[in-house]
């Protein structure tokens, strides 16, 4: 389990992340959502040690999480927004180097490496160094990275950003299958489809503040199930309710072009994200 | 464990990038050989110059090449490739990476170090390398290797690192007992530039090449820069907010 009691950093007088404090369960895929700038990649940060909370602490398995804490480390992969690996390496030396950082045995390594490298599609350029690869390849390669050390948590900064629909359905069956293994699966994404498709639970952030924290239908619930679109001269409004009869009045009353539909965790979070902009 | 890693990873770049490194070890030391040694020829400290210049070249080179196997690569892991990352957040001790880096970093000055003593063998006459020699090159390499890693923690951008050379290295090349001695500097500035590494280690290593023992106060004072040096970087690794 990870737990984050009060997690705030700051970078001088600017506030990235205030008082994050949530628990995500064992074998949990849990969302974190939130508009640009809201925190997500520094929270991913201070989840991977790279940067230290400025007051907070984090927890896993009831142990705080430090730079020190190798046990605790040994537990976590991560997927970072960029593609952290030394681009002079070929494949397998990145695969190699990540096996030896865990301490994996070589032949361990060596074997998991090549059953991944396949399943990616990437075992015809093992040879070839990061630096040559496109970005979806990169994608991949460090996916593969992330998997070798079979983690028990596994941290994903946008993992998808960028890849075509295609691969990015095959990256959301590929981590289903992971987490049916009971991998406690971190997301963090701008594809809200891609966190009411995948999680369990979600935690939407704005500013660096928690806004909402639940399932994404019981999210939906509360903001009310049935949306109605009214197309303005310049804008787009929506309203929503919780029961479609409520809806279809509404609907009655506003101009031709109108439309009644399901609400999706998408309006959820232009509603938080929205409403703080606003 | 994580020791044997990082000089793993060294190890690849070097394989990878050896005749560069083999290049770029030889070039500017070379040179100096040539301008110092052959094209002016001179009489200095009592013997001919190119017996003076040859140790100061060696300590020189361990200098330069463990400087630049660290300061360049670890900027652009920590700032640009972010490949940093994959090392903290493995379980792997983040001061075994760090002694790892080190040793690495040192290993690659002796190298350098060692093409300069193969391609002065048909200029230089009787000057002494043993064992102790070898022991002060890969200490002072392992003191620049560790300066590399503090200044490469402290780097906002990758391209500080081609600044840290002008900066720092480059005058130690010229001032710090490699060309000529530090005796003949005036009083204060002296005692300011014996106290840099590079300077104890010219000193040792020529001393040794000259069939004399070396000043031992020279191991206490690159003893000293290392643990300096070396809890600065541990610390920081450990400790620094925004890596």
């Amino acid at each position: 389990m990870i737990e984050l009691r009060g997690l705030t950093k700051r970078f001088g007088s600017f506030t990235a992340v205030d008082g994050l404090s949530f628990e995500i369960k064992t074998g949990e895929f849990f969302g974190l959502l939130g508009p640009n700038g809201a925190g997500k990649t520094t929270t991913i940060s201070m989840l991977s040690t790279v940067l230290l909370p400025s007051s907070g602490e984090i927890f896993i398995d009831g142990t705080k999480l430090t730079r020190a804490a190798s046990e605790q480390k040994r537990k976590l992969a991560v997927i970072t927004q960029e593609y952290s690996m030394r681009q002079d390496m070929t494949m397998d030396e990145v695969m190699e180097y990540q096996g030896r950082l865990y301490y994996m045995p070589r032949k361990k390594i060596k074997e998991r490496s090549d059953e991944l490298l396949e399943f990616a599609g990437l075992q015809d350029y093992h040879r070839r160094t990061v630096r040559h690869l496109s970005g979806g390849m990169k994608r991949k390669l460090m996916i593969c990275r992330a998997l070798l050390i079979e983690p028990e948590i596994l941290l994903l900064d946008e993992p998808t950003a960028g890849m075509d629909a295609l691969s990015r359905r095959q990256m959301w069956n590929l981590l289903k299958q992971v987490n049916d293994r009971d991998m406690m699966i971190l997301l963090t994404t701008h594809y809200i489809e891609e966190a009411e498709a995948l999680c369990d639970r979600v935690a939407m952030i704005n500013r660096g503040k928690l806004q909402k924290l639940d399932a994404p239908k019981a999210l939906i619930k509360e903001l009310g199930e049935f949306t109605v679109d009214e197309t303005g001269e310049t804008d787009l409004k929506s309203a929503h309710f919780a029961s479609r009869e409520d809806a279809i009045r509404y609907l009655e009353g506003t101009a031709e072009g109108s439309v009644l539909r399901q609400t999706t965790l998408e309006d959820v979070f232009i509603d938080v994200a929205g409403r703080k902009l606003q | 464990m994580g020791i044997l890693t990082v000089l793993w990873e060294k190890w690849v770049e070097f394989r990878r990038d050896f005749y560069k490194i083999t290049v770029a070890a030889m070039i500017s030391p070379l040179m100096y050989l040539i301008i110092f040694g052959l094209g002016i020829r001179v009489t200095s400290h009592g013997q001919p110059y190119i017996q003076f210049l040859v140790p100061g070249l060696v300590a020189m080179c361990t200098m330069t090449g463990s400087f630049s196997a660290i300061a360049q690569n670890m900027s652009v892991q920590r700032l640009y490739e972010k490949a940093l990352d994959q090392v903290m957040v493995s379980p792997t001790p983040l001061w075994q990476f760090i002694l790892g880096q080190v040793i690495g970093g040192s290993l690659r000055g002796l190298y350098a170090a060692c093409v300069i003593l193969v391609l002065t063998i048909p200029v230089r006459r009787g000057l002494v390398f043993n064992g102790l020699s070898f022991l002060i090159m890969l200490l002072n390499g392992m003191v620049f290797a560790t300066l590399a890693l503090v200044l490469s923690f402290l780097a906002k951008t990758y391209s500080d690192a081609p600044r840290f050379n002008t900066y720092i290295i480059m005058p130690m090349s010229f001032l710090c007992n490699t060309f000529f001695s530090t005796e003949e500097m005036p009083d204060g500035f002296r005692q300011v530039i014996e106290l840099i590494p590079l300077s104890q280690a010219s000193g040792m290593i020529r001393s040794i090449a000259n069939g004399e023992a070396p000043g031992y106060i020279g191991f206490a004072v690159l003893a000293a820069w290392l643990a300096v040096l070396g809890t600065i970087s541990v610390i920081f690794i450990y400790r620094k907010k925004n890596l």
